[in-house]
């Protein structure tokens, strides 16, 4: 065959793909319906955008379910899954034990990620106090996020049911440990679209030199359009790789070959109906507009002196702080969902940089300034009553100390540890100076309070004027939500 | 014996075909009633000859669906006046296709009566069929699938009717809004006035006291040996389990909730957090707790207000200004100019149109300055009102004061000026203000403070501190 016809067999076979039995009865019955139904709901004077908008711009502005709360959301997740014994909670019981074997009842019917035979207690690392007016707990590795006692409300018994950090990654950001479900910010953008034209709804910073164990898959957006995925915005060299025009090419010229593009994908549109193709013409107007946009917005230098001491920024470096900053300003300009990575906080004591006692300390100070200015920058300009600040890892850390295929560890470390760890929750109609949960006298096991991961989701989106139950999507014949099966808000944390 | 007792009989089993056999008329008497239509034109006069036939056989498949449905109903558990109106339908159901089929035979004598019977027919025969969906899947069977529009348009919104009486778990008296809904949902079926069964009676606390015809079924706080509780856990297959097999059984937690109230002493008036609690409770209170009611929210009105017009909201989507009910359902309006910046004074009459809608409004960044207080001053709707980075310096901004709903005022890098600042002591409402980097002076802020002391005043301007920590880097020395 030659190459001409086995393309063009390739092309017909795709066409019959597409148009399966499934997909013609679905048409036959979808076309007459939609008819029926959009004219009846025309009729109804209803002003929700909802399906006929998503038509014509996926990203336009949607009205949410019922008023929301929070208009942002800002979600730093800790990759790696920071040390809740070392940071938020405070356990005496287990100073005490320090150094001891651990107990079997402990250990019976229980698995551990590397910990093998049996491991010795490890006591706090860290010189706790309370602060602020509500006592909360919080350790000498966070002096300046302790000033944010009073802001935020801490989840001490988060649950989650994945030990690798993979898995639990996915689960954390989509709602499910295997691969293939969208994340977070892409359910948020599915529902809400984005308020500024001219910029992503969901953009993702990282930082800590890699990317999480579970890859991109968790800010994919899975079986949704994939114009919900976020945008991955680099803090050094080009915010977005290759979106600058190549030499020679002047915005003019780029400007009529995108109109061109988007013409014949219309034209694509009309013929097969596939969504992928509206994707495919709005990311490329996104693209456009952001050619200006980005750059601008991702610019942290014109910020003022105070501004990166406060914050504690190095523009033109990769880092937490800088992204901490550009959170604010992508916020502040109407980014619906800002996602941040930042890798390194997987202590097991293999290493320097992963010891609880060296490593997790300068990680601590890596993040202590940034996060405590990006409270307090978004409260100063009102935004912090607006925007959702969510802080967590993918689980916590034992209260024993690992002992990797049963033998000593050249550092203090931790094994990862799924019953119970501390998150945090600031902004947007959450309660200030708050604490939900508990865990036992060494922080095993949840004892009160227990949260499991789709009631963070569930919370997340009824801040943004959703009912978790009811934001759904049509894939292989049933409704998927975020929440799957599960999710029930936690209420004692609202305001 | 137990094998005879626990399964049916005749009339049971025969009774449960009803569900199958009632579509059968169904089927026929609409097939007749499409007939009856169609002979009426010259065209289609030939199957004129087909409608004795229908008739008949609809009327014969009527009257054999009422029996089944009468012996259906002596099997128990469904609700009685549902029940009562079905069977009564169903029975017009029988009269009227039987009527149908002897006005057919002698048509001659009552030509004019055919056309209105039939109608007659199709009413009884949908309302019949509605009652015995109810009585099958739940009188909210199709209200719950509902899109939401079409719930409001029918005033179905269960949700809000089903709403519960207590907003907090604690005060929720434990029998009256906790114990007999479980009772109301799962056992009065069988056990009222009516039905009477096992001589047991379970609408309140005085017949729950009394017992059945074997004797009391509450033996005071001991749950485990009162037979209202003991038989809720048998298996499914002996005999004297309750709800009987079939019957959807009672959940884990309202098991939880009957065994503490039981063990309490069945009390009649007492509230959730008089009582004491063991951990298990806890948790299913917990799960009790309503949820705050999703659509309040104080920055939203609870008054409802008209539909904005359209035309005015496209005059402003026009200049690129986002317009939007803040929920979906809900007439008031958030706009938001941030794809605006050129937003300016002129374009503020627009949102007059929009004045009895308007709550929040987003301005920040655009090229508004003081005069766009005048306009601002007659949206007496604003909750919220966003001015950060805007030129406006405050004079005129006195006119705010009309907005009395005012509770969120951002002028964030803003020159609004202490006099300017003072005139908004006439927002009682005000709760949040930001004022970073605008032209405030400390003495104007302490005096706006002292008139509004719920007011939270954010001047910004945060500093931290450098400590001596935000350097050391930790290494191991070696060695």
């Amino acid at each position: 065959m030659t190459k001409h016809a086995r393309l063009i067999k390739e092309a017909n076979d795709q066409t019959l793909r597409y148009f399966t039995r499934r997909h013609f009865l679905m048409d036959c019955v979808k076309g007459l319906g939609a008819a029926a139904f959009s004219s009846f709901l025309a009729s109804c004077g209803s002003s929700s955008k909802t399906l006929l908008d998503l038509a014509g711009n996926p990203m336009a502005p949607r009205v949410p379910q019922f008023p929301a709360r929070a208009k942002s959301v800002i979600y730093l997740h800790m990759a790696g899954a920071p040390s809740q014994l070392e940071l938020f909670d405070y356990k005496p019981a287990l100073q005490k034990l320090h150094n001891q074997l651990c107990p079997p009842s402990l250990l019976e019917g229980k698995k551990f990620a590397f910990i093998r035979g049996v491991p010795k207690m490890l006591g706090p690392q860290a010189i706790f106090s309370q602060h602020g007016e509500s006592r909360a707990w919080v350790s000498d590795h966070l002096p300046h996020f302790a000033t944010m006692a009073d802001e935020v409300s801490f989840l001490k018994a988060v649950q989650t049911d994945q030990f690798n950090h993979g898995p639990a990654q996915l689960l954390m950001q989509t709602g499910s440990a295997r691969l293939g479900r969208p994340s977070i910010g892409s359910w948020v953008t599915y529902g809400l679209g984005s308020e500024n034209d001219n910029l992503p709804g969901f953009v993702v910073l990282t930082s800590g030199g890699k990317t999480p164990d579970a890859g991109k898959s968790v800010w994919g957006s899975g079986f949704l359009p994939s114009v919900y995925q976020g945008v991955q915005c680099r803090t050094k060299g080009e915010p977005v790789l290759y979106l600058t025009d190549p030499e020679g090419m002047s915005r003019d010229l780029r400007k009529e070959s995108i109109n061109a593009i988007n013409e014949i994908n219309k034209q694509e549109y009309t013929t097969f109906g596939d969504p992928e193709t509206l994707s495919r013409i709005s990311q490329y107007e996104l693209a456009y507009k952001m050619q200006i946009s980005v750059p601008e917005v991702m610019n942290i230098n014109k910020e003022p002196d105070y501004i990166h001491e406060m914050y504690g920024t190095q523009p033109g470096k990769e880092s937490f702080a800088n992204n901490c900053l550009l959170a604010r300003k992508l916020v502040e300009k109407g980014v619906r969902f800002v996602q941040l990575y930042d890798w390194g906080w997987d202590s097991h004591g293999t290493d320097e940089n992963l010891a609880i006692d060296y490593g997790f300390r300068n990680k601590c100070r890596e993040i202590d300034r940034p996060i405590t200015a990006l409270l307090q920058d978004l409260k100063q300009r009102g935004l912090l009553d607006e925007t959702l600040v969510v802080w967590g890892g993918e689980f916590g850390r034992t209260p024993m100390q690992e002992n990797r295929d049963g033998k000593d560890m050249p550092f203090l470390g931790r094994d990862h540890h799924v019953e119970a760890f501390t998150m945090w929750m600031a902004g947007a109609g959450i309660k200030k100076g708050f604490s939900y949960g508990e865990t036992d006298e060494i922080g095993y096991a949840a004892v009160k309070g227990k949260v499991a991961i789709n009631d963070i989701h569930a919370t997340i989106l009824q801040q943004l004027g959703f009912d978790h139950e009811k934001l759904t999507y049509q894939f292989q014949g049933r409704p998927f939500r975020l929440t799957d099966t599960g999710g029930k808000v936690i209420t004692p944390i609202l305001s | 014996m137990r094998l005879l007792i626990s399964s049916g009989s005749w009339s049971m089993f025969i009774g449960r075909s009803h569900p199958l056999l009632v579509h059968l008329p169904i089927g026929i008497l609409i097939i007749a009633f499409i007939l009856t239509l169609l002979a009426r034109r010259e065209k289609w006069q030939h199957v004129q000859t087909a409608l004795p036939a229908v008739l008949l056989a609809a009327a014969v498949s009527a009257i054999f669906s009422c029996i089944t449905g009468y012996l259906l109903s002596l099997d128990g558990g469904y609700e009685e006046k549902l029940l009562q109106t079905h069977k009564y339908l169903g029975i017009g159901v029988a009269v009227i296709s039987t009527a149908l089929y002897l006005l057919e035979r002698n048509k001659h004598r009552f030509p004019r009566l055919q056309l209105p019977a039939a109608l007659l027919m199709v009413l009884l025969l949908s309302a019949a069929g509605h009652y015995g969906g109810s009585l099958t899947h739940g009188d909210d069977y199709l209200t719950q699938a509902m899109p939401a529009p079409l719930q409001r348009i029918t005033g179905m919104n269960k949700a809000v009717a089903n709403a519960a009486t207590y907003t907090n778990i604690g005060d929720a008296r434990l029998y009256e809004d906790l114990v007999r809904p479980v009772l109301t949902n799962r056992c009065y079926g069988c056990h009222n006035e009516q039905k009477l069964k096992g001589g047991l009676r379970l609408e309140s606390i005085a017949l729950i006291r009394k017992g059945g015809e074997h004797g009391p079924v509450l033996k005071d706080s001991l749950p485990e040996e009162s037979e209202l509780f003991k038989r809720l856990l048998l298996p499914e297959e002996d005999e004297h389990r309750m709800p009987p097999k079939g019957k959807p059984s009672v959940t884990p937690q309202e098991l939880e909730l009957l065994h503490w109230w039981i063990a309490a002493g069945a009390p009649a008036n007492k509230t959730v957090k008089e009582l004491e609690k063991t951990p298990r409770i806890v948790a299913v209170l917990e799960g009790m707790q309503p949820a705050t009611p999703l659509d309040k929210q104080e920055f939203v009105p609870e008054e409802s207000t008209g539909a904005p017009s359209e035309q005015k909201m496209a005059a402003l989507e026009a200049l690129k200004v986002k317009v939007m009910p803040v929920g979906a359902g809900s007439h008031y309006l958030m706009v938001d100019a941030i794809n605006a910046a050129g937003f300016s004074d002129r374009d503020m009459q627009l949102l007059l149109g929009l004045k009895e809608q308007l709550i929040w409004l987003d301005l920040s960044g655009t090229a508004v300055t003081d005069s766009a207080f005048a306009v601002l001053g007659q949206l007496k709707k604003l909750t919220r009102l966003d001015l950060r980075n805007t030129a406006v310096k405050g004079n005129g901004i006195k006119a705010l004061g009309n907005c009395r709903e005012l509770r969120y005022l951002n002028l964030a890098g803003t020159a609004v000026n202490a006099e300017g600042l003072l005139s908004l002591q006439q927002n009682k409402k005000l709760q949040q203000l930001y004022v970073y980097q605008a032209g405030f002076t400390p003495a104007a802020l302490r005096q706006l403070q002292q008139s509004l002391p719920k007011l939270k005043l954010d001047t910004g301007g945060y500093r931290l501190q450098q400590l001596a920590s935000d350097t050391v880097i930790y290494h191991k020395v070696s060695g």
